[in-house]
């Protein structure tokens, strides 16, 4: 197991020279005021990470990985392990820079909004993970790709059509009603998305005639 | 008693549309290398996926150091080297990276022999796969396969690609491995000259069949080619050849036993078979 989550971690280090230009570019940006870094949270772990399906999809590594000791069991483990490092580390990254951008900018920090801010985007990159890799697992990096897009699309259309039409009034009761627990209800959410979203690329990555 | 046989497969099927593997049975010895011929898409690939797992909804029995292929999978595994054809690590990761990983991927990683076949075939340690020629990415392939002492190794075209110097190193890699008494090699291979030096046994897959599994010697001293006229193609008993071909000057005929034909016909040109002639024969000749 352990050597199936080095290989994500270290296809992902190969790559991060152009991830520390990006990074550096974003910082500026943010620096600048034209780009909130949150957004850089969901944006480079799910860059990261279907890149890493597209290697693996090239060099027909799903094949070569069962050849070896565990290799079907080990290997979508490994990838939803080695996504969840990523995303620690890539939350803690952005936070540190949200916060001394914050303070080297205002020379104050508004821990509030910063934090409301991460939380948000942390929830929206585990979603889109959890979205995104049964479609990887079930039709290849190409046509999940364009479902990722899809989904995209759809939900800002969905979105947009309910803060319009549809009467808010029941939600926001819901959500008052787990302000109290909030953190727990938002890890345990994220939590319950990951594992569902690993059983079912499980079963898809089982089935496949590879 | 200790089974003899490193690899028995059984009754083999698989069927994709438009093809079909059909009770495909092999048996591998213990200390022997088993040369797998057969055309593009006779199921040389499949059979061998299938041996690892690889492939789905598959029927028949495919036992490998005695055990059940899907049952001890991880035990088998841990066992057997594998080179597949275009199957490896992702072209970003370096030689160093592979050692890394698979030290934790086998309990029997053995770092130290990994590099010295690093050494030995010239290859860089910290270069990306995507940057090596395909002779060295299959180099490193067959040095990834065998770096954790397997007594199974399974190679699908292990030598495609390779230059002849490349080739003779890689061969001497595997009679090496061989010296072992404890080790096989199943060996899928088009360059059938290679494997006239090292096979012991040479099994014929054609169409999803196997239409021909014997012994090397048995092969090349026991079959041959009868060049004959057509007047003399004519006399011959359709049960004394199995395949012949006719070329612009000659009849081509494969026959099972030179003695014995020379014996009954008065037939002078009867010449060796290489397994190429075998091949052809067999596919394209006719009956």
């Amino acid at each position: 197991m352990l050597g199936f989550i080095k290989k994500d971690l270290l296809m992902i280090k190969s790559n991060i020279k152009i991830l520390a230009i990006l990074l550096l570019i974003y910082v500026v940006m943010a620096f600048q005021g034209q780009m909130d870094l949150s957004f850089l949270l969901p944006f480079m772990s799910v860059m990261i990470m279907m890149s890493t399906f597209s290697y693996d999809s090239y060099n027909k590594w799903d094949a070569y990985a069962i050849s070896l000791p565990d290799g079907r069991k080990s290997s979508v483990k490994a990838k939803y392990l080695a996504t969840i490092i990523l995303i620690i580390a890539t939350t803690i990254i952005i936070t540190i820079l949200s916060f001394t951008i914050s303070y080297a900018k205002t020379n104050i920090i508004d821990f509030e909004n910063i934090t409301g801010t991460i939380f948000g985007s942390l929830f929206a990159t585990i979603l889109l993970q959890s979205l995104i890799y049964p479609a990887m697992y079930k039709f290849g990096p190409e046509k999940a790709r364009i479902g990722l897009m899809t989904i995209i699309f759809c939900v800002a259309i969905i979105g947009g059509f309910i803060t319009q039409y549809v009467d808010l009034s029941s939600i926001i009761n819901i959500l008052n009603f787990i302000e109290e627990y909030w953190i727990i209800v938002f890890f345990m959410t994220m939590i319950l998305m990951l594992y569902i979203s690993y059983k079912i690329s499980e079963r898809i990555y089982f089935k496949k005639e590879i | 008693m200790e089974n003899e046989n490193i690899l028995e497969v059984k009754n083999l099927c698989k069927r994709y549309k438009g093809f079909e593997l059909q009770n495909v049975n092999i048996t591998l010895p213990k200390g022997m290398i088993m040369g797998f011929i057969g055309e593009n898409g006779a199921g040389k690939t499949t059979t061998i996926k299938a041996i690892l797992d690889i492939i789905k909804d598959y029927t028949g029995e495919i036992k490998v150091f005695g055990l059940d292929n899907r049952k001890d999978d991880k035990k088998i595994k841990e066992n057997i080297g594998a080179v597949l054809d275009d199957m490896f690590f992702p072209e970003i990761l370096t030689p160093n990276d592979i050692n890394s990983i698979m030290k934790y991927i086998y309990k029997n990683w053995d770092s130290e022999l990994y590099f010295k076949y690093l050494t030995d075939f010239a290859l860089p340690n910290n270069k990306a796969i995507k940057t090596l020629s395909k002779g060295m990415r299959k180099k490193l392939e067959i040095a990834t396969a065998i770096s954790h002492h397997p007594k199974l190794l399974i190679l699908d075209e292990p030598t495609a690609g390779l230059d002849p110097i490349a080739r003779n190193e890689v061969i001497d890699i595997f009679q090496n491995f061989i010296q072992n008494e404890e080790c096989s090699i199943l060996l899928s291979s088009h360059i059938t000259t290679d494997l006239e030096h090292i096979a012991d046994y040479i099994t014929f897959i054609n169409n999803g069949n196997i239409i021909l599994s014997k012994t090397r010697e048995e092969l090349l001293e026991d079959y041959g080619i009868v060049k004959c006229s057509k007047e003399e193609f004519e006399k011959i008993d359709k049960n004394d050849f199995i395949k012949y071909k006719k070329s612009k000057y000659e009849y081509e005929v494969l026959v099972e036993s030179k003695k014995a034909f020379k014996r009954k016909y008065a037939i002078n040109t009867i010449d060796k078979i290489t397994l190429e002639e075998l091949m052809v024969l067999m596919i394209k000749g006719e009956k």
